[in-house]
Formats: C-alpha cells, sequence, structure tokens
C-alpha cells in the first residue's frame, strides 16, 4: 500500500475567540463533538457531517484517505469560521435591542479528520449553536462551502481492481 | 566550492507529491533570490520523467512560510522560505 504518511500531514487545533477548528487522525465523534458546542443561551444547534461515499461513476470504493497541509489549513479554517460569525451573528427577526444587550452566541466547530477514512464514517463535522436557527443554517453553510473551496486538505480515492498507484486524487469544483 | 548557497524547501502535496515521488525537497536558489513564478520551471527541471508535473504546477496556488500567496510575480524567494504547491483542493 502506498503511504500518504506526509511529515507536515499533522493533527492540529486552534481555539479563536470565534470557534474552534480540529484536524485529526481519530474518528469523529459526534456526540462528544455536539457537547463541546452546547449552551444553554442557545435555541439550536446546527450540524453538519460529510462521511465518506462508497462508489464514484459505478466503481467500488475501497478506502479514502485524507491529507493536509495542517500548519496553513488550521489557519484556513480559523478564518472561515471567523468570517461565519462575523457574517451571520445576527438574525432577521432578532430585535435590535438584544444585539446591543448579549452579542448572540454564534458558536462554530469545525473537525476534519486524516488519514484512512473508512467507507461510511464522518470526514468532517461542523456544529455550531446559536440562540436563533437562521443564522445557524447559514453559518453551518457557510463554513462547509468554503471549507471545501479554501482549506488545504485533500482527499485520495482508492477502487477496487485498480492499481494503488494510480488512484485519484480528487479536485473538489 | 563550499559556499553555503540558499536553498528552500518545497512541500508536495496530493497530486503534486504523487507526481514528484517526493513530499518535499531541498532546492537551491540563485543567492540574488528567484521569483516564485519561476520556481514552476525549475521545479519541472528537476524531474524530467514525473507526469503530469507541468499541468498540476499550472493548475496549483503557492504558499510562502504558510502564507497564500496571490500574486507569484511579486514574491522573491531568498533562501530559507518553505513553499508549498498548494493543488486544487478536495477537502470535506
Amino acid at each position: 500500500m502506498e503511504s500518504l504518511n506526509h511529515a507536515a500531514s499533522t493533527e492540529a487545533h486552534l481555539e479563536v475567540p470565534a470557534g474552534k477548528c480540529v484536524i485529526t487522525y481519530s474518528k469523529l465523534d459526534v456526540e462528544k463533538i455536539l457537547s463541546t458546542v452546547k449552551d444553554d443561551g442557545s435555541g439550536a444547534i446546527v450540524t453538519f457531517i460529510g462521511t465518506t461515499r462508497n462508489s464514484f461513476q459505478g466503481k467500488v470504493v475501497t478506502r479514502l484517505e485524507y491529507q493536509a497541509y495542517s500548519k496553513l489549513a488550521i489557519k484556513t479554517l480559523a478564518t472561515i469560521v471567523d468570517e461565519a460569525t462575523q457574517q451571520f451573528h445576527r438574525s432577521d427577526h432578532q430585535p435590535q435591542n438584544e444585539t446591543t444587550k448579549s452579542p448572540p452566541l454564534l458558536k462554530p466547530v469545525v473537525y476534519h479528520r486524516l488519514g484512512v477514512v473508512p467507507v461510511g464514517e464522518p470526514s468532517i463535522v461542523i456544529a455550531v449553536s446559536c440562540p436563533h436557527r437562521k443564522e445557524a443554517f447559514r453559518a453551518c453553510e457557510y463554513i462547509l462551502e468554503e471549507v471545501k473551496k479554501r482549506a488545504q486538505i485533500w482527499k485520495r480515492e482508492f477502487y477496487e481492481g485498480e492499481d494503488e498507484r494510480t488512484a485519484v486524487w480528487k479536485e473538489n469544483v | 566550492m563550499t559556499s553555503a548557497s540558499p536553498t528552500i524547501t518545497v512541500l508536495y502535496f496530493a497530486a503534486a507529491s504523487t507526481a514528484t515521488g517526493l513530499p518535499y525537497e531541498t532546492i537551491p536558489v540563485p543567492s540574488e533570490g528567484l521569483l516564485l513564478s519561476s520556481l514552476p520551471k525549475l521545479i519541472v527541471s528537476r524531474h524530467p520523467s514525473a507526469n503530469d508535473l507541468n499541468h498540476i504546477l499550472e493548475t496549483s496556488q503557492w504558499s510562502v512560510d504558510a502564507e497564500m500567496i496571490d500574486d507569484p510575480e511579486f514574491v522573491t524567494l531568498k533562501g530559507g522560505e518553505e513553499v508549498a504547491v498548494i493543488c486544487p483542493v478536495s477537502g470535506g
């Protein structure tokens, strides 16, 4: 098996005022991740769980591997989380004076897994807690789309019956 | 000659790593510096048999010392930098 062990593809975590970002080789524990964003002041937690698919254009995917330039990717994740909290900090139906009294607690976390991810297991988990659902949905979608576009993370798919050396590095389009 | 020629470290990920067969390499740069925009040609010349490397580098972005670079025409590598080839990403 061709190894993707890359010295620069390491575990990383970064907590910024806006939220928390983690890049890890460990299996993503959704319950545990949700518990870190739970907040009694929040009325909603919106969660996105991206899992690995078992097929691509009729081919059977035997496994997927993720690699990252972790030092840079973790900074990119933090920037995205920060942008999300800036953009979606206030709900349309939220009274203006509520904002001045107590700023809404939009609290996102992003976890991305590295290394071999068996089919069906989560590769990314995004959880956003917020007093109002609308901005939590928007922030969660914004974070997902921007991570797919910008985070320095790469996925390789291995197909049944194909030479591993020719396994394809995917590109998000 | 023993003069310490300046070098940079170039990191390869994903398709760039598969094509070169390397996770990284150390590359000497001229003492007057090297434009980042001239680096792809230099990398290709070091890996003449690497499959599709030219195309991979053309479609990639670049980072220097873990900062994304908007315009490689305006960045001069003087030695000591960590440069990374950022192929089109596929996280998520």
